[in-house]
């Protein structure tokens, strides 16, 4: 076994026990933090494959940025120190098996696909190739998706400013 | 690319014209003068949606990022319809106190989220398709949100935008699926094989798009976020929002998964029996009408999937046929129920007993919707349960028509309930003469209109099918 891949079986590691771990933390500010350490971790991956440019969003959008926001919301809301309930264990062992045969299915499936392997690496996808098609309009470009996503964006702006606005009281 | 290519997409330039629109009025209107955007509004939607029946060409624009034809321009033109109903449905719910200073935000909101519809419906991309389908709902939890102070509302909001949120996760699992195992995300260029992969990564992604159709049993937040929304929001979502969602599914089965049509029909099959039996045995015991109307729509959706299974040109047109009947059935219903609740706060269907005598006009309107959503012939919603029949029919799946027939049967009891509550029971108080405001009159007499004119008039069938035999 190669350096490499000691590493990507660590990373792999860290990755899904902080992920469980987030997803059975009782205090939601914990949950929050290992949440951090799975995504830090997927920015390493794509550190080894050489996808410096998404290795580079992952982490300042989703460690830094979204990260960050979610660890603000908490702290700004009153309830830090609540403990999340323990589920029964007949909701426990019910979740269990099905996530265990929904896993064992899917992991059946991806073992016995051949996948085709492609030709070009992550390293040719320079910063200027990205922005290039960001903004192509052709075969391969991406301005449309680009483009619909602002519109995305400033609904998504309006909901929160109209969810947030205070009313004036109803007479 | 030229101009008359960028034309390709006027729908969708309209929608946004509509919406730059909107936010300059919002900043140059003063307050007193607000009432006025709502009339703006329902008038510039209403010249889209006749502008959108100008003749379409069929094209393809941004490298097949984008694909238009005739087909797609109608299923743009029918949703459009929808929402030009549901705003003129908005007027007098934008008019309470404590709205007023919300009015604009409320059709920017709507606006984008149909800006959402449009570029699903056209997606020629994954890509496309996936932020076609995150823009329709996102604001629609906003808009679910909408009336903050009523906290039924807001479990509504928040309700819809964790279920979303779950649905896509899925759906984009399912994505990652068929990406590995074909590796190119453009519609043009994807060749399904029938690999254990793909099978799975349809099954996935077609439970992200069941969420949205509310198909049991990812039908769960229906009836809850139907429920607590504002009415007109509870109309969007059943109407638009899964219309959308099935047009985008029969398109998708019927080109890209076409490859794999025996597994999808399992599926369909299945899920099919289940919706309609659950929604109808659920819609039996509501209480509340905007419950009810959330199963009804629940049992539509079963026989819609009833169309999608038959896999050919007269499924699809069965379908595309029915969703149009739908919206106005629907939106009839959903109408009186808004006049209503409006009116005296009044959701109950025992608080419609001795509705005809007081309100003569609006029952006859909720009569006609019902008997044409049960299908009643010769209301337009019979003829489209009746090409949806004929599909399953012709497919051979006798005894899957048999429970569709049965769950008719069913549906018409219910149905008649709610009419009976109107004209034959007897009550102290009935709901008292409502009067209602122009724009929603436009609103139920147009959705009547459609009700009638699409029973009546058989060449928009034939319209239909010319355009799906050539899709």
């Amino acid at each position: 076994m190669g350096t490499s891949a000691l590493i990507f079986y660590i990373l792999s590691a860290v990755m899904i026990l902080s992920a469980i771990a987030a997803v059975t933390a009782r205090r939601i500010l914990r949950a929050a933090v290992y949440l951090l350490f799975a995504l830090g971790g997927t920015a390493a991956i794509y550190f080894m494959v050489d996808y410096y440019f998404l290795a580079a969003v992952q982490l300042i959008v989703y460690a830094g940025g979204i990260v960050v926001l979610i660890i603000f919301s908490i702290l700004l809301t009153t309830h830090i120190n609540e403990k999340l309930e323990l589920p029964r264990w007949s909701k426990i062992s019910a979740t269990f098996s099905l996530t265990a045969v929904g896993f064992a299915i899917t992991t059946y499936v991806l073992t016995a696909q051949s996948f085709t392997t492609g030709t070009g690496t992550f390293a040719d996808a320079t910063v200027g190739l990205i922005g290039e098609r960001m903004l192509a309009y052709g075969e391969g470009g991406y301005v449309l998706p680009f483009e619909v996503i602002s519109i995305l964006l400033l609904a998504a702006l309006v909901g929160a400013i109209v969810i947030a606005k205070r009313n004036p009281p109803a007479s | 690319m030229t101009w008359s290519e960028l034309l390709l997409m006027r729908h969708e330039w309209a929608l946004i014209g509509l919406a730059l629109v909107l936010i300059m009025l919002e900043i140059g209107i003063s307050d007193e003068q607000k009432n006025r955007i709502h009339v703006v509004a329902c008038l510039l939607m209403a010249a889209i949606t006749l502008f959108g029946f100008w003749p379409a060409e069929s094209g393809k624009i941004f490298g097949g990022m984008y694909i238009t034809d005739p087909l797609r321009v109608l299923m743009k033109n029918i949703l459009n319809a929808g929402v030009l109903i549901i705003f003129l449905q908005s007027s007098v719910w934008l008019g309470k106190a404590g709205m007023k200073n919300r009015m604009t935000e409320f059709y920017l909101l709507l606006v984008s989220s149909l800006i959402g519809v449009n570029y699903l419906i056209s997606a020629g991309h994954f890509l496309m398709f996936y932020i076609g389908l995150e823009l329709l709902t996102i604001p629609i939890a906003a808009l679910a949100a909408y009336e903050q102070y009523q906290s039924k509302s807001a479990e509504a909001g928040i309700k819809l935008i964790l279920s979303s949120a779950f649905s896509s996760a899925i759906l984009l699992f399912g994505l990652s699926m068929l990406y590995g195992a074909i590796g190119n995300l453009y519609f043009t260029d994807f060749s399904l094989t029938d690999s254990l992969l793909t099978i799975l990564g349809f099954i996935f992604f077609f439970s992200g798009l069941a969420f949205k159709i509310s198909i049991v049993p990812f039908h769960l937040w229906t009836a809850d976020v139907y429920e607590g929304s504002p009415t007109n929001v509870t109309s969007y979502l059943s109407v638009i929002s899964k219309g959308s969602a099935v047009f985008v599914l029969v398109i998708l089965l019927f080109t890209l998964f076409r490859t794999i049509q025996p597994v999808w029909q399992a599926v369909l099959y299945a899920t099919a029996i289940l919706t309609m039996t659950i929604g109808n045995l659920f819609a039996i015991r509501q209480q509340n009408l905007k419950r009810f109307l959330a199963f009804s729509s629940i049992a539509q959706a079963g026989f819609i999937l009833l169309g999608v299974i038959h896999g050919g040109s007269l499924g699809m047109a069965s379908v595309v046929y029915f969703v149009l009947v739908y919206v106005f059935s629907n939106l009839a219903a959903f109408g009186v129920v808004q006049a209503v609740e409006q009116a005296t706060g009044k959701l109950n269907i025992d608080d419609y007993n001795g509705f005809y005598n007081t309100n003569p006009r609006l029952s006859l309107t909720m009569m006609l919707a019902l008997f044409s959503l049960a299908g009643i012939p010769p209301l337009a919603g019979f003829f489209g349960k009746f090409f949806l029949f004929t599909a399953v029919a012709e497919s051979g799946f006798y005894t899957l028509l048999l429970i569709a027939v049965l769950n008719t049967v069913i549906a018409l009891y219910y149905y008649l309930l709610v009419v009976k509550a109107m004209f034959i029971n007897k009550s102290e108080l009935p709901v008292p003469v409502i009067a209602s405001d122009g724009a929603m009159r436009i609103s139920l007499l147009l959705a009547v209109t459609g009700i009638l004119v699409l029973g009546f008039y058989s060449p928009v069938f034939d319209y239909i099918n010319e355009l799906c035999k050539t899709f």
